[in-house]
């Protein structure tokens, strides 16, 4: 008989309680799978971002500031810079729906040369380039929508005055679910424009892609460099620190993530540390048999502290397992807020978060595991004979 | 039959023994005085409280005296360290509980292995050793019984083939047949008259049950924590 089977008949001797506690650590561990993922997701983000070379041209005074149009052709001109689009979030409303989607203002004629690793149908892109009012959308926006080619998009603007009248003529394929619309930016500026809007003529950003990722920093600085002294002076930003500003948006996140928790590895360690304690004080008598047979106090420790190892990593197994299924869910059902598969977003932190549970039962089964160690065998078998 | 002090398997020289509870001192033992020979077969026999547990607790290497010396097959274990006494438990004691105390997760084969992976033994060899020993107990044909399948008599013949499989120098019983009616506990002390007279085993045993006393070899008595008439010979004993 080895150890190990002795061990796992006494996590199994009370399965109610075991099966609460792994259940307890499970639905934890499943939670913090899901934040861990989150951030995970970020670096994703970030990481991909980082392979296109794309920059991020704003107002420096953030979003509430307007970068004029002319910078788009200065960009084009500047060294370094391949490709310049402007990028212009216009946020409308969709039948009543506020925030359904994302949509974008850009320059159809150049916009897959900043997104030059989106792919769209030659013929489609000529009638998104041919037509003011015409728009295009990633594909699984347009499967999550219903939409079909040809389809008309009333937006009703939120933040500009004017209202778009779309007619969808295409649709791109990105390497992630960007959720996004893009229609000819020009056809808003002419609406606003029409309506004497102190707005037109400016985008929100201009997005560009530089000729290597090496150049990226350079380039960024020699923008802002030269804009310094204008009207409109810009803070110019690689792709992946834009999307870390929006993650900075709602404070240090993984700051949150971890004092959250280590609060949930607390309370998990005093659950488990408390079910332990039960479980090895109803053995007493047991445990003092296993010494007086010759078992040392190191063996009792190691059996105790197997058993909770055991209890916390099943548990621990479960609630990765949980999480990961909750988010490969959401990355089949929702994928604008999950765009990458749980394959993809694997990684160390999976096994940090394995190795957390064991460590939890380790730390739970600490108290109980001394105490049953250094018990007299007297006093334990006092209680029968 | 007393042994002398050199060729003595359990050697007991003037062993007192206190307990502290709070500011109180309370001696159970009182200048115990003990000799046994190897392949004796004595019974301990004493009201309660007299100390007798106590007593069979310091052969055993579970306790240790308060002064005085406790030396058994050679070892004085006053002196040894924890770690040491458990691993010369598992070397030279066996146990028989009044209670059994099986182990109710494990099967009665699994039971009888547990003291043996205290031990270098193969595998294989282990095996053998079970067969053996529940086989001597004549339970060959419940090795896969848990505790909770068996009779209370059952209970206590696995609890005898856990104290004889490392086949140990010294069996010490506490109250053996104390939870078992008249027929079990009969079949428990013939089991353990054989393990004396055929298997040679050295055996110490407590308790209240004149009539299990008169199969020991020799019986003591202990009383307020003395010995008194430590030359009783049973009543229809053979050796």
């Amino acid at each position: 008989m080895k150890s190990l089977k002795y061990i796992w008949r006494n996590v199994m001797r009370n399965k109610l309680r075991s099966m609460l506690t792994i259940l307890s650590i499970g639905f934890s561990l499943a939670l913090m799978t899901i934040l861990c993922g989150y951030i995970a997701l970020q670096d994703v983000w970030g990481n991909e971002a980082q392979k296109y070379h794309r920059i991020v041209v704003m107002s420096t005074m953030g979003f509430s500031g307007e970068v004029p149009i002319a910078y788009v052709d200065r960009l084009r001109a500047m060294e370094g810079i391949s490709a310049a689009v402007p990028y212009a979030w216009y946020g409308g409303m969709y039948k009543e729906q506020q925030m359904a989607f994302a949509q974008f203002g850009t320059d159809p004629n150049h916009v897959f040369n900043v997104w030059s690793e989106f792919k769209i149908d030659p013929a489609q892109l000529k009638a998104f380039q041919d037509d003011r009012q015409a728009c295009i959308a990633d594909r699984r926006l347009a499967e999550r929508m219903q939409w079909k080619i040809g389809e008309r998009i009333p937006l009703q603007g939120t933040f500009y005055t004017f209202n778009l009248d779309l007619k969808l003529v295409g649709l791109f394929d990105a390497p992630q679910n960007t959720d996004s619309l893009w229609f000819n930016w020009y056809y808003l500026d002419e609406g606003l424009r029409a309506k004497d809007e102190p707005l037109s003529g400016n985008s929100g950003t201009i997005f560009a892609k530089t000729k290597d990722a090496n150049s990226m920093a350079v380039t960024c600085k020699a923008i802002d460099e030269r804009f310094a002294s204008s009207d409109h002076p810009t803070r110019t930003q690689t792709e992946a620190a834009f999307a870390q500003m929006f993650a900075d948006m709602l404070g240090n996140l993984r700051l949150y993530i971890f004092v959250i928790g280590m609060a949930v590895v607390f309370a998990l360690t005093l659950v488990a540390a408390t079910a332990m304690a039960m479980s090895i004080r109803e053995r007493t008598t047991e445990v003092a048999v296993l010494k007086a047979i010759g078992f040392s106090r190191w063996n009792v420790l190691l059996f105790v502290l197997g058993e909770s190892c055991w209890i916390t990593t099943l548990g621990g197994l479960m609630g990765i397992a949980l999480g990961c299924a909750f988010l490969q869910g959401m990355h089949i059902v929702a994928s604008q807020f999950v765009p990458v598969s749980v394959i993809d977003l694997a990684g160390v932190w999976l096994l940090l978060l394995l190795a957390l549970a064991v460590v939890i039962g380790l730390v739970s089964g600490l108290v109980p595991a001394i105490r049953a160690a250094q018990f007299s065998v007297v006093d334990g078998l006092r209680r029968v004979i | 039959m007393a042994a002398n002090q050199s060729d003595a398997l359990v050697v007991v020289n003037n062993v007192t023994k206190e307990f502290r509870r709070d500011s109180f001192v309370i001696p159970v033992l009182l200048g115990i005085n003990l000799q046994l020979a190897r392949q004796d077969y004595l019974a301990l026999m004493g009201p309660s409280g007299s100390g007798k547990s106590t007593l069979l607790n310091l052969i055993a290497g579970l306790d240790r005296p308060t002064s005085g010396e406790v030396i058994v097959c050679g070892t004085n274990l006053g002196v040894s360290s924890e770690s040491k006494l458990a691993r010369w438990r598992s070397q030279h004691i066996g146990f028989i509980f009044q209670l059994y105390n099986l182990i109710p997760v494990l099967t009665a084969y699994e039971n009888v292995e547990l003291p043996l992976t205290l031990t270098r033994l193969t595998r294989r060899q282990r095996d053998e050793h079970v067969r053996a020993a529940l086989e001597v107990v004549g339970l060959s044909d419940r090795l896969d019984h848990y505790p909770r399948q068996l009779s209370g008599g059952q209970e206590q013949r696995v609890s005898i083939a856990r104290a004889i499989a490392t086949d140990p120098t010294l069996i010490v019983a506490d109250e053996p047949t104390g939870d078992l009616d008249a027929k079990s506990g009969g079949e428990i002390l013939e089991l353990m008259r054989r393990l004396n007279e055929e298997f040679h085993k050295t055996i110490i045993m407590v308790t209240h049950d004149p009539n299990a006393a008169s199969r020991a070899k020799r019986i003591v008595h202990l009383e307020k924590g003395v010995l008194v008439n430590t030359n009783a010979t049973p009543v229809g004993a053979t050796a």
